[in-house]
């Protein structure tokens, strides 16, 4: 099982720049798992090399591709600097766990909302993606149906946002959405009166 | 490995590219296709309930119509990369299960993914890397990819290529320069090689090796298929990106390979969409129409040589 350890090793180099500045410096004391001598010392080499930031670039680059890819109008109401920011904080804590990165653009929504940040309709849009993404995980006969309060007009808000523009007075409109799924694996929204 | 179908030039298929797919021309013949994308994998979990209730990978209704339409018109040729065929500590037979299923849907003549990982663990859970991993070579991972290909061969009866995996960093000590370790992989697993001449070229700009001795070290009798693409620099580094319309240096390795690979079935430009608009239709019919120039050139030649050892005494 030990080219399990090494593996291992070799994603947390490129995961966790962390570990892979220890190993840097610290060398085989710091690396974990059952690893024969061979595969400390090829983790250590590998540590060094310059491709090593390059891969870490490159995985930065997919992660990020795939929440902007999930998470469009929530990452245009964040801004690319706020987005960079929040994401490394989001990312030191979370690692990638799913190919298809639905869970973590979930978790990601749920992390936004613990942060309570002071961006004018953040939370309506992260609420509505979140909605969105958890009926698209859902299996079919197990759907909950999924309320979003918006506390200003959504379709005003979210089209603006989908036309690539910033939302700017967007009128008062305190509603809840409801989205369901049918059989046949649709999702139909429905504005509901007060919110 | 057998010879394939003739199919000739092929693009791999990406939405921004979906015009130029549906219109009229003959600028190409088929179109490769990355399955895992049309489909939502609800992981490993999804396996535990009944296939036709709870289906683990959901398809992507608009996806498939898409395909249906362009597989009207020409062969579709799947190329996965979700199968992280390398990981030491998994092997996901749902995955070719899923491909499986395609199989008997559209009966395509081959099929491909990533001599890679990209799946491990970390803190106790499966994460993906989302970059291909370099494998190291030598016979402990020979060991561990040919009875997995031998598992993808008896599932899904056509041929079954891997492609050479570019990287930035080498994993030291290898007990195989990597023309030895992908012979040895062919010719002990029975898969095919997917050449990767953009990845190839990559590597060797990038750790300082000559591409075309190592392109003639090569067993090119198991080459199925050919990968062009084109990259970029960043940070000091030539990138695989996809990113540019194919580098004179790539299409020097495609004239010379070839006319050497007997039993290729086609050769495809990938390009990622988000640069569709940069690189332009133009550039890349003509990119195509030169790809089928050599193509046509190359059959010429192979034609010609298999009736010389045919006339030989």
């Amino acid at each position: 099982m030990t080219a399990l350890a090494f593996q291992n090793g070799l994603a947390r180099l490129i995961i966790d720049p962390d570990f892979r500045d220890a190993v840097r410096a610290r060398g085989e004391t710091v690396l974990e798992g059952e690893l024969s001598a061979l595969e400390r010392s090829r983790l250590c080499c590998i540590a060094a090399d310059a491709g090593m930031d390059i891969n870490r670039t490159l995985h930065k680059g997919f992660r990020l591709g795939k929440l902007r890819a999930l998470l469009p109008l929530t990452c245009a109401v964040l801004n690319s600097q706020r987005l960079s920011r929040e994401v490394a904080v989001f990312w030191a804590q979370w690692p990638p766990s799913s190919f298809y990165f639905v869970p973590e653009a979930i978790e990601f929504c749920d992390f936004l909302r613990a942060r309570r940040l002071r961006v004018k309709y953040l939370y309506e849009v992260v609420g509505y993606e979140r909605a969105s993404l958890e009926l698209e995980r859902a299996r079919h006969g197990a759907v909950p149906d999924q309320r979003v309060h918006f506390q200003h007009d959504p379709a005003v808000l979210l089209t603006t946002l989908a036309n690539g523009r910033r939302p700017r007075g967007i009128p008062r409109r305190a509603c809840i959405v409801t989205a369901t799924k049918d059989a046949a694996g649709r999702v139909h929204w429905e504005l509901q009166a007060g919110g | 490995m057998q010879a394939l179908p003739k199919l000739g030039v092929g693009l791999a298929l990406q939405a921004p590219l979906l015009p130029l797919m549906e219109a009229p021309g003959d600028d190409f013949d088929f179109v490769e296709v990355v399955p895992d994308i049309l489909w939502t994998d609800l992981g490993p979990g999804a396996s535990e309930f009944p296939r036709d209730i709870f289906p683990r990978h959901i398809e992507d209704d608009a996806g498939i119509a898409m395909l249906r339409r362009i597989s009207a018109r020409r062969t579709i040729v799947p190329h996965s990369i979700g199968l992280s065929i390398g990981s030491a500590g998994h092997f996901d037979v749902a995955h070719v299960q899923q491909l499986r299923r395609w199989w008997q849907w559209l009966r395509f003549p081959w099929h491909s993914d990533h001599l890679a990982y990209h799946l491990a663990e970390h803190a106790g859970q499966s994460v993906n890397v989302g970059i291909t991993l370099p494998l190291p070579r030598d016979r402990e991972t020979l060991a561990l990819l040919i009875p997995r290909i031998r598992h993808v061969q008896h599932e899904i009866p056509v041929p079954f290529l891997l492609e050479n995996n570019t990287y930035y960093f080498d994993i030291p000590d290898a007990e195989m320069d990597e023309a030895t370790f992908l012979n040895t992989l062919c010719q002990e697993s029975g898969c095919g090689l997917l050449l990767d001449l953009h990845n190839l070229y990559t590597n060797s700009r990038n750790h300082g090796f000559d591409a075309q001795a190592q392109l003639a070290q090569l067993d090119l009798t198991k080459v199925g298929e050919i990968h062009l693409a084109g990259g970029m620099e960043m940070d000091g580094f030539y990138l695989d990106a996809h990113s540019s319309s194919v580098p004179e240096p790539v299409f020097a390795l495609l004239e010379w390979a070839l006319p050497r690979c007997p039993n290729i079935g086609g050769v495809v430009f990938e390009l990622f969409g988000s640069w569709f608009d940069e690189v332009g239709e133009e550039r890349v019919r003509q990119d195509l129409r030169r790809m089928k120039s050599m193509w046509t050139c190359a059959q010429g030649e192979v034609a010609r040589s298999a009736m010389d050892v045919v006339a030989a005494p």
